[in-house]
């Protein structure tokens, strides 16, 4: 493809350009060109503790309710995407969320887990649960103000943040699969802060709409947090997970 | 079933379709390929491809509303997964077919109206009998409808504007082949996944027939509509064509001496002939819009 400075296109080309799908080709390329499943596969996996195993399965299962919601939510806003070059940048983010289901999956059997959805179903988080059906609540009423506010702001900003922290301390291999994973979700963060940001200036009330909504989700998504926390035995203080989203929000210009 | 499924994996999807034949293409062709200057140059072509494209870009469109709706109504994370790689193909093709009407000369400011003025009325009714079914998040009619129906007649129409394309402007030929790969793909899906289904619910075999049926009307009618609409410039095509041109052979008829009425009889007899096939590997009967 033609090399195209992105500065010198008007807002409407800039748009076009950055939501295609020759955009997302070509950055997904240079990330996921040589990975099988998201990772090397010439790295081999170290030896885990009975309990090390067991928090990566339980963090990896609910990393999958989470993307499922993510499927679910992206796909589901295609339809009522208020213009076509909304429309083909969900359809680059339904593959994405689909490819971070496949590769925790795929990550799951790995680590010996014979059933991964099973697994996923028993361990999911109950906070995560509610905090997904109320996305797609959203969706299903096509209100994409705030569909694309709780999935491409809040849903992305809190798998950002813990896939971040995580990967800094994860084996090799889980951390090869987050840092690809944390580079999709900063572009799907990038679509809903641009696509928010110009509906704020022109309807600034819609701001307090969300600044309600982010209330609302808030303490469903701290609890998630604290409850993998508590079951796990780790402090997410310690991570700083909690004040690393709280601080994401609030840069994105939302009141926590 | 899961064996299956592996093949279609995002991981598979990765590595044939952007790892593999769409590496190093714009927009579905090669860096730097032009329409043919022979065509921008003359109107009557040129309208003629705009309203041929046009027709793409609604098709495509419709299969992107399906297999993004399909996502959420299918069973199994797997099938959800697939139909995420099927619903970023649809999307391509949409922007693909939207950029070509760009390189005819659309103006970007008169896409949609383009659109709304060559839309064929009768491929919008194709794809509302689909959508309906999607709306009511019924899976099994939804990727028969999409995966057999709307596939398959896409398949076909690709195949033979492949032939016709490939030529004379090979840069449309390049992106009718990854769309065409693509298809392949889609409808090998939706044989393989429903099958099993449509032996799990029998009781929903009248219903699914009977969408065929009516999608089958529509799409033979927009074929009439379409080769009655271009049977000019078909015989502007040939009388301008060299005698030493090479024939473009699909299905038996060379696509270069043949009549619009040849042409349309060619492709309905091979898109019903594969509809046949297929309905009747996944265990239905096709209902012809006649009966």
């Amino acid at each position: 493809m033609a090399e195209v400075d992105p500065h010198a296109l008007s807002e409407e080309d800039f748009h076009a350009e950055v939501h295609s799908f020759q955009f997302w080709l070509e950055a997904v390329e240079g990330y996921l060109g040589g990975t099988d499943f998201g990772f090397d596969p010439n790295l081999t996996d170290e030896e885990f503790s009975e309990s090390e195993l067991n928090y990566l399965v339980t963090t990896l299962c609910n990393y999958c309710v989470a993307e499922q919601a993510a499927l679910q939510a992206s796909s589901g806003m295609i339809s009522f995407a208020p213009a076509p070059d909304a429309a083909i940048f969900l359809s680059t983010q339904v593959v994405d969320e689909g490819r971070h289901l496949e590769v925790f999956v795929h990550r799951l059997k790995m680590l010996g887990i014979e059933d991964p959805w099973q697994e996923i179903t028993a361990r999911s988080n109950q906070s995560l649960l509610k905090f997904k059906d109320r996305l797609l609540e959203f969706v299903d009423q096509r209100d994409w103000e705030a569909a694309i506010f709780v999935q491409n702001v809040i849903l992305e900003a809190m798998e950002f943040t813990v896939f971040q922290a995580h990967a800094a301390t994860a084996d090799p291999i889980t951390s090869g699969i987050l840092t690809g994973v944390a580079k999709d979700e900063r572009r799907h963060m990038g679509f809903g802060e641009n696509d928010l940001g110009r509906k704020l200036k022109q309807a600034p009330h819609t701001r307090t709409r969300l600044n309600r909504i982010t209330a609302e989700l808030n303490p469903l998504v701290l609890s998630t947090f604290s409850e993998i926390a508590e079951e796990l035995k780790i402090d997410t203080e310690d991570l700083g997970i909690s004040s690393n989203y709280l601080a994401t929000i609030e840069r994105l210009g939302f009141s926590t | 079933m899961a064996d299956f499924l592996s093949g279609y994996s995002i991981q598979s999807w990765l590595e044939s379709c952007p790892q593999g034949y769409l590496e190093d293409t714009d927009y579905g062709h090669g860096a730097g390929e032009k329409e043919p200057e022979e065509m921008l140059g003359n109107d009557t072509f040129r309208e003629d491809a705009i309203r041929t494209t046009v027709q793409l870009v609604v098709g495509e469109r419709a299969a992107l509303a399906a297999s993004s709706g399909l996502v959420n109504a299918a069973p199994d994370d797997s099938s959800k997964m697939f139909l995420a790689t099927q619903t970023l193909d649809e999307a391509r093709h949409v922007e693909i077919f939207t950029q070509r009407l760009l390189d005819l000369g659309v103006r970007k400011d008169d896409l949609d109206s383009t659109i709304s003025r060559y839309a064929n009325p009768n491929l919008v009714k194709f794809a509302e009998v689909l959508l309906e079914k999607v709306d009511k998040k019924d899976f099994i009619a939804g990727v028969v409808g999409q995966n057999i129906v709307l596939e398959g007649m896409a398949f076909s129409v690709f195949e033979m504007m492949h032939a016709t394309n490939d030529g004379t402007n090979p840069k449309f030929a390049h992106t009718l082949s990854g769309t065409i790969a693509d298809e392949r793909r889609h409808v090998g899906f939706g044989e393989n996944r429903i099958g099993s289904l449509i032996k799990e619910h029998p009781e929903k075999k009248a219903e699914i027939q009977k969408m065929q049926q009516d999608m089958t009307y529509h799409m033979l009618a927009t074929f009439a509509d379409s080769f009655k609409a271009n049977s000019d410039v078909v015989e502007e095509a040939h009388s301008q064509s060299s005698p030493d041109a090479k024939a473009a052979v699909y299905h038996g008829v060379d696509l270069n001496k043949a009549d619009a009425s040849e042409m349309e009889a060619v492709l309905s007899d091979t898109v019903l002939g594969e509809f046949k096939t297929r309905l009747g590997r996944i265990g239905l009967e096709y209902l012809s819009p006649a009966a």
